[in-house]
């Protein structure tokens, strides 16, 4: 029970300042991004009309995608947001899914994981915001109803970036700490498995999918 | 009152036990209730698909009744847990994760009650569409049970994480109210998401083409009224984690305390509120699938004001944990 809240570390000393890496993440990160290279390369290997299997997956899932953000942001946006919209899926559903091997954990386990891609949906959001109504009227939303709600409108903007990413942090860490606390206690007999298969594939999957949504519609709330 | 190291981890296990189960049996059974009763109602409706009713009505039931089986896991570890490094520390935390998992369990089982008694009375009306309705029952429902499952995993934390280097004054504080936090905060969203997954089963059974549109609503209607229970998810991860220096005054401890209880209590509303927006937002969407995005940004605007006063309680449980 000795690995609870314990994450493995690199400290790197430079000049009297501690730069921590946590090494798992990395590494971790590292093989979601392999694995999604590989699989875009074989998706898109030497197309043809009639797709190959793989070809086909590939394109349900852009397909799917493209449609939900056409919806979300009109035909305009959703050429400039969609590829964005694909990758984040992706990335976070193969990370979540990668805790179900055995010795690899989900990035997605570690805030700063979930906290940088909830402040590049944020900066994403708000530029879009500027390019679509203009600096001035940006600005002046912050002022409504009346000026002095200003501090707590841009808590409320922040805000944003808490919920989002510690919605999926919460929900990939505690699924992994029941599993780890359940195989323990069980002796790693027949729970396990489900608990995984629950956690991993279900919950995985909706969060990534809210995930993205939420920042597709946090683009949308921007933009219009 | 001193009481022996044993001897108040005894008391704290046997009182927590008592809590995380007494109050942990309230949701999930009101709940039960709820679905058992739109299923008389659809069975008398159509009596000519009553098997299909029963089972559907025994799988929610069944989803609805996990947020009680997490208390009694909690409980029965409570109970016979063996504490391998005894401090009165330990007590604090076994307090704690006793109210975290009691009252994190109440909204969660109340809430999938709804999605799961909706789809009985769906199924009634359209029985060809019996399967998509079960498929969003149980991903309502399964997503209705997140603030629960939030709430087991503190008390899990607060359980086996040895602790034993803290100082005990303020810190046993810290513990309650890291447990009422995140117990309380949790009663609101698992309510709030239960309200907007039940609508989301009724307006399936009202227009099945819609069925796309209407989870998509509904997952990001929920995940927004589980906000209040992640900040409380923040506030006990903080009180859990960060480590205060010792003191004596009466005052540090109380200040930790009330910072748990106000995200806490200050959860419940906005849970249940940004629920009843997502729930309008949903059933909406039925009914006129085309402007689904249109609701979805009403729905995201008006959540985010209903939200404001747990980003309020948020700001004030952080002024009393850093500055005070």
């Amino acid at each position: 029970m000795e690995e609870l809240g314990k994450i493995h570390q690199l400290i790197i000393p430079v000049f009297g300042y501690n730069i921590t890496i946590n090494l798992e993440v990395v590494v971790m990160t590292w093989i979601v991004f392999v694995l999604l290279i590989t699989l875009g390369i074989f998706a898109s290997y030497k197309k043809q009309i009639l797709p190959r299997p793989i070809q086909a997956v590939g394109e349900l899932f852009i397909s799917v995608l493209y449609g939900l953000t056409e919806d979300a942001l009109g035909k305009q946006l959703a050429k400039t947001y969609s590829p964005l919209v694909c990758a984040l899926f992706m990335f976070l559903l193969l990370s979540n899914w990668l805790g179900i091997i055995p010795h690899l954990e989900e990035p997605t386990k570690d805030l700063n994981t979930t906290l940088g891609l909830g402040l590049m949906g944020f900066f994403i959001a708000h530029y879009a915001g500027i390019k679509s109504k203009g600096f001035r009227a940006y600005i002046k939303e912050y002022f409504q109803p009346i000026f002095f709600m200003m501090p707590l409108n841009v808590i409320g903007e922040l805000a944003k970036i808490v919920s989002i990413s510690f919605r999926l942090f919460g929900n990939i860490m505690g699924g992994s700490i029941i599993i780890l606390v359940v195989s323990y206690l069980t002796y790693n007999l027949v729970l396990p498995p489900l608990l995984n298969a629950f956690f991993g594939i279900f919950v995985g999957t909706i969060q990534a999918f809210v995930f993205t949504m939420l920042t597709i519609v946090y683009i949308s709330v921007q933009v219009k | 009152m001193e009481f022996e190291v044993q001897t108040a981890i005894k008391i704290a296990a046997y009182t927590g036990a008592g809590i995380a189960m007494g109050f942990g049996a309230i949701g999930a059974a009101i709940g039960e209730g709820y679905t058992a009763a739109r299923a008389n109602l659809a069975i008398s409706r159509n009596p000519g698909i009553s098997g299909d009713i029963f089972k559907n009505m025994l799988v929610g039931q069944a989803i609805a009744e996990s947020s009680s089986i997490f208390a009694l896991v909690i409980a029965i570890l409570l109970l016979f847990m063996n504490v391998s490094n005894p401090t009165h520390l330990k007590a604090a935390a076994f307090l704690g994760a006793a109210l975290s998992m009691g009252f994190g369990a109440i909204g969660s089982g109340i809430g999938s009650g709804y999605p799961a008694g909706e789809a009985c009375f769906g199924i009634a009306q359209q029985p060809k569409f019996s399967s998509q309705l079960t498929t969003n029952m149980l991903i309502g429902s399964a997503v209705c049970q997140t603030p629960a499952i939030f709430s087991m995993v503190v008390a899990l934390m607060l359980v086996f994480i040895d602790f034993a280097n803290a100082p005990l004054t303020p810190t046993w504080a810290a513990f309650v109210g890291c447990g009422l936090s995140m117990g309380l905060a949790a009663i609101g969203s698992g309510y709030g998401g239960g309200l907007a997954a039940g609508a989301s089963c009724e307006g399936i059974a009202r227009t099945p083409q819609s069925v796309g549109s209407v989870t998509t609503v509904m997952l990001v209607g929920q995940a927004v009224a589980q906000t209040p229970s992640i900040f409380g998810l923040l506030v006990s991860f903080i009180l859990m984690f960060k480590s205060f220096p010792e003191s004596t005054q009466l005052a540090t401890p109380m200040a930790l305390l009330s910072a748990g209880l106000c995200m806490g209590f200050g959860g419940i509303g906005p849970g249940i509120g940004n629920g009843m927006a997502a729930e309008g937002a949903v059933r909406w969407v039925a009914r006129n699938a085309e402007q689904s995005s249109a609701l979805m940004r009403i729905m995201l605007v008006g959540q985010a004001v209903s939200q404001s006063t747990a980003i309020y309680a948020l700001v004030v449980s952080l002024v009393l944990i850093f500055v005070v």
